[in-house]
């Protein structure tokens, strides 16, 4: 009995967090019937639950919610803001009633006839309803008896109400889940990595006894099941960040409510997965910082109108992977920290003084509120303000590790940053090598790879600072072996492999190496702190030999070398940047191999996208080739004569803004800078010029010449219209004909066609078109030669349609 | 009394750690070195899936570790849910130790005080007993400049 309490417990709280958010969005449309059905389920089935216990409060409660949502439901009624209130009252009020019973304890007496009473229609009706309600006990307790038959297997016919209800107590049998001990799944997910090195091992070993069929077979077998079970653990541990957001949305509706103002909110990146104990350590300093947001940061309605701000204040919350920190933004468009009320309010309570505030940035400043006994609110409100500051918010961030920051500017808005880190996660990282030692730098920094041999990186150092030029932009460089006080290598200055980093705030750099290793997956395991506090690195992680290896913290080495803007100059740098690629007016082109082996380049502004397609998908007819490309017909080029393509072919999709065509190619290399002097040739007219990149003579492809000879518009936008008269005849035999010979149809007399078709002696109405007129004739032969066409010689139509088309467009 | 005592020699002088903290005795293999760190900490290395961080016990105690000779061994502590490996001169023997821990009046050597909680009697002689947490915490003067 104890266990099917629990699954009861649990159960309703899973269906619990996946309704909340639906809830909320049910309000914003009670038209929404996919919502309505989801709460719907949740209150039917703890009611239903509740018939195998003896909880008389709550299944009278939800049997009350129930009811109302059900007439919502049938149609019979609207949902309105009282009743969601009421239905979330109810929610609230079961969810304490779970809470008590997985205590242990026993409900206490006590009266849920307020709370019945306003999920009636208005309050005239309450008594009523009640009556109405004991009527439906009756039917409730069928729709119960139902449940219990279809989990007997014993399924019935029902009326269409009871229909929905089985089959959500069907389906809830089918997502179970069960409560397990963290060191458990610790204990498991070390042994499954241990027997991950332990088949590394033995792998090495069976390489030096040479080829064993009959054990290679089953080795091989276990490899995948070993790395099977290793995906399965590690997802074990970790969750989706979306069970933190699913209950904002109320919360922020709540709290709005409460305050009079409105809020809308907005979340982002609900798939960044997340140690599941973090999500618990997060949960408690995001709310609070949201209940900061709406309490002081957002502005009533009437004082945002009058500041020219949309009535309704915005909330977004977005989570993001960077190595192994999460950062989870919380901003809002409010009216910003006061830095003035901040610095006074710190030197009232003595933090600073007088003299440190005339010296301290904006920015110092306003991290004053993470310190202990801070509240600027003008009055202390019930939801924030109750002495639980931003402190005890850091306090909790900082134990695990993380850390949190604040930027914002007045009048529009402030900025939380926090960063928690993921003490066991698996992520995607690059391992590089500098001198003999390897280190790891994580995945999601990297933004590109320059090769040593690549010479357009153009190293200079203007005094101590290296810099590269990187498409048109300076970039400052740091060496990995000085960052990490190795003795250098002898690889000569400027011939490193860089790596590109991007950091969380923008910021760009280069890092120096000897060489790149390999790049996989990397389960990332803390440091001891003694190796922690130095700063470099932000944890290790084991190569697949066993061998160990630091991972970088990116974030802090390019701190400590000064190369993190804050998040005020972000903003400018970024409308800069904008700027910039605008101003820029340097030749780039994209490389490639073509299918004769030629290395060509494109103007990389004639570049759309490059392309995949299958052999088949290419049509080779007299006139040209041709391939179909999200379903559009370009124009294909490139390709040997009389060679049939197999496999998947690659094309650079280029376009003139108005024609596209594909441009076969066997590899695309990279994007290079034309610096070097462009030579134009003669012999072939489809080039150019040639020019050298690295050191290789290239062929720049003319784009001019190019879309001359087999530029296309693409076939969808590109259809000339044709006039139709207006008969049943036109619409239903003659249009589809016309449409496929790749006319667009119009009729009536107020559109013109490109060209225009009429019927037997009737006038033609220059009004119609400025081109072309086909007429038809009724009668097989012509009693006339008037170059009229009978109406179903089909070729002979078709051909006036193409000659027509012809002459219109080309 | 009568607790078990890993017996270890550490720059030349014999020393105890208390059994309940050495969870094991492994063969250290590749010590990756970790630059920029404090300098008795020797490296990582591996053991089975974990990582360890290698301290060099006479070099946390501001000592030359090329005067003594070094053990292959480590031993495996356990410190705030962190994992080290010990290096040392030698690993010796279980033993069991026959006293309290007590002081000698006029301390260890400066060195030696700031990383012990005083001596105990062994079957083998007296052993000064090693505590972990202040002996990773390193010489203070390299952790600054570190």
């Amino acid at each position: 009995m104890d266990d099917l309490l629990a699954d009861f417990v649990a159960e309703t709280r899973e269906m619990l967090e996946a309704s909340e958010g639906e809830i909320i969005a049910w309000e914003a449309d009670p038209t929404d019937r996919a919502r309505l059905d989801t709460i719907f389920r949740f209150v039917h089935t703890v009611k239903g639950n509740c018939g195998f216990f003896d909880f008389p409060r709550l299944a009278s409660l939800s049997h009350a919610a129930e009811d109302a949502l059900s007439d919502c439901r049938a149609g019979r009624r609207e949902a309105d803001s009282a009743l969601v209130s009421a239905v979330l009252a109810v929610i609230d009020r079961i969810v304490e009633m779970v809470d008590i019973i997985e205590a242990g304890d026993e409900i206490p007496e006590g009266s849920d006839d307020a709370l019945i009473a306003a999920l009636g229609e208005n309050s005239d009706l309450a008594a009523g309803e009640i009556d109405g309600l004991s009527d439906l006990v009756g039917a409730v307790e069928e729709v119960a008896a139902a449940i219990e038959n279809a989990e007997d297997g014993a399924v019935e016919d029902a009326s269409d109400d009871q229909d929905t209800p089985r089959a959500v107590s069907q389906n809830a049998g089918v997502q179970r889940s069960i409560r397990l001990p963290v060191d458990l799944l610790d204990r498991v997910m070390s042994g499954v990595s241990d027997m991950v090195l332990a088949r590394n091992d033995l792998a090495h070993r069976l390489r030096q006894a040479g080829n064993q069929p009959t054990i290679d077979g089953p080795f091989e077998r276990l490899t995948t099941i070993l790395s099977d079970v290793r995906d399965a653990i590690t997802r074990m541990r970790m969750q989706r960040i979306e069970t933190l957001y699913t209950a904002l949305p109320r919360l922020v509706r709540d709290l709005s409510a409460d305050l009079g103002k409105q809020v809308m909110i907005d979340l982002e990146g609900g798939d960044v997965e997340l140690d599941r104990e973090m999500i618990e350590t997060v949960r408690d300093p995001l709310t609070h910082i949201i209940r900061n947001a709406i309490d002081h940061g957002i502005e009533e309605p009437s004082s945002r109108l009058s500041k020219g701000k949309r009535e309704i204040g915005i909330l977004s919350i977005s989570a993001r992977q960077s190595g192994n920190t999460i950062s989870i933004v919380v901003s809002d468009d409010g009216d910003g920290l006061n830095e003035e009320r901040i610095a006074a309010k710190a030197v009232s309570v003595g933090l600073i003084t007088a003299a440190e505030r005339a010296s301290m940035s904006r920015d110092k400043i306003l991290q004053l509120v993470f310190e202990p006994g801070f509240s600027t609110a003008e009055t202390v409100s019930n939801v924030s303000g109750r002495g639980v500051g931003l402190d005890v918010v850091r306090d909790n961030l900082e134990r695990v590790g993380g850390s949190i920051s604040v930027s914002s500017t007045p009048g529009v808005g402030s900025m939380f940053t926090l960063k928690v880190p993921l003490t066991l996660s698996i992520i995607a990282g690059l391992t590089v090598e500098v001198g003999d030692q390897r280190f790891a730098i994580p995945q999601s920094y990297i933004e590109e790879i320059i090769d040593s041999t690549s010479k357009s990186l153009d190293f200079t150092r203007v005094g101590e600072t290296a810099l590269i030029t990187f498409r048109g932009n300076r970039i400052p460089c740091l060496s990995l072996a000085e960052v990490l006080g190795l003795p250098s290598t002898d690889i000569a200055e400027g011939e490193h492999t860089m790596v590109l980093l991007r950091l969380a705030s923008g910021d760009l750099f280069a890092l120096a190496i000897d060489r790149i290793h390999h790049h996989g997956d990397l389960v990332v395991k803390p440091l001891a702190p003694a190796v922690m506090n130095c700063g470099v690195y932000a944890g290790s992680t084991l190569l697949d030999d066993g061998q160990p290896i630091l991972l970088l913290d990116v974030t802090n080495v390019a701190a400590e070398h000064g190369l993190v803007s804050d998040a005020r100059t972000r903003v400018l740098q970024a409308a800069n940047q904008q700027d910039q690629d605008t101003d820029e007016v340097l030749s780039r082109a994209m490389l490639f191999t073509d299918y004769d082996n030629r290395k060509r380049a494109v103007r990389l502004e004639l570049v759309q996208r490059i392309e995949t397609a299958k052999a088949e998908d290419i049509d080779i007819s007299p006139d040209g080739k041709r391939a179909v490309i999200d379903g559009v017909i370009l124009p294909l080029v490139g390709l040997p004569e009389g060679q049939k393509a197999t496999g998947k072919i690659r094309f650079l999709r280029l376009s003139d803004e108005t024609c596209e065509l594909l441009y076969a190619v066997r590899e695309v290399d990279d994007a290079v800078e034309l610096q070097n002097a462009l030579k134009p040739v003669d012999d072939d007219p489809l080039v150019e010029a040639l020019t050298l990149v690295d050191g290789q003579t290239i062929a720049l492809i003319d784009g001019h010449e190019i879309f001359a000879r087999y530029g296309e518009p693409p076939e969808l936008t590109s259809k000339p219209t044709c006039h139709l008269p207006d008969s049943d005849w036109a619409r239903t035999i003659l249009g589809p004909l016309v449409s496929a010979a790749g006319y667009e149809v119009v009729s009536g007399s107020d559109e013109a066609g490109d060209i225009a078709i009429v019927l037997d002696d009737s006038e033609p109405d220059t009004s119609l078109t400025d081109g072309e007129f086909i007429r038809l004739r009724s009668q097989p032969d012509a009693a006339n030669n008037d170059g009229s066409i009978y109406r179903y010689d089909r070729d002979g139509l078709v051909d006036a349609l193409r000659r027509a088309r012809a002459g219109g467009k080309r | 009394m009568n607790d078990l005592m890993v017996m270890v020699e550490i720059a030349g002088r014999r020393c105890a750690l208390n059994a309940h903290n050495v969870s094991s005795v492994i063969e250290l293999g590749v010590v990756t070195p970790v630059p920029r760190t404090a300098d008795f900490i020797a490296g990582i290395t591996a053991m089975r899936s974990q990582s360890l961080t290698v301290i060099d016990c006479r070099r946390a105690l501001g000592m030359d570790p090329d005067k003594f000779p070094t053990d292959h061994r480590g031993a495996v502590v356990t410190i705030a849910n962190h994992s080290y490996a010990l290096m040392v001169d030698r690993i010796d023997d279980i033993n069991t130790a026959t006293s309290e821990v007590e002081n000698v009046s006029g301390g260890f050597g400066p060195e030696w005080s700031r990383i012990t909680t005083g001596m105990v009697e062994t079957s083998t002689g007296p052993a000064l007993l090693i505590d972990l947490a202040l002996l990773i915490a390193g010489p203070e003067s390299l952790e600054v400049a570190a």
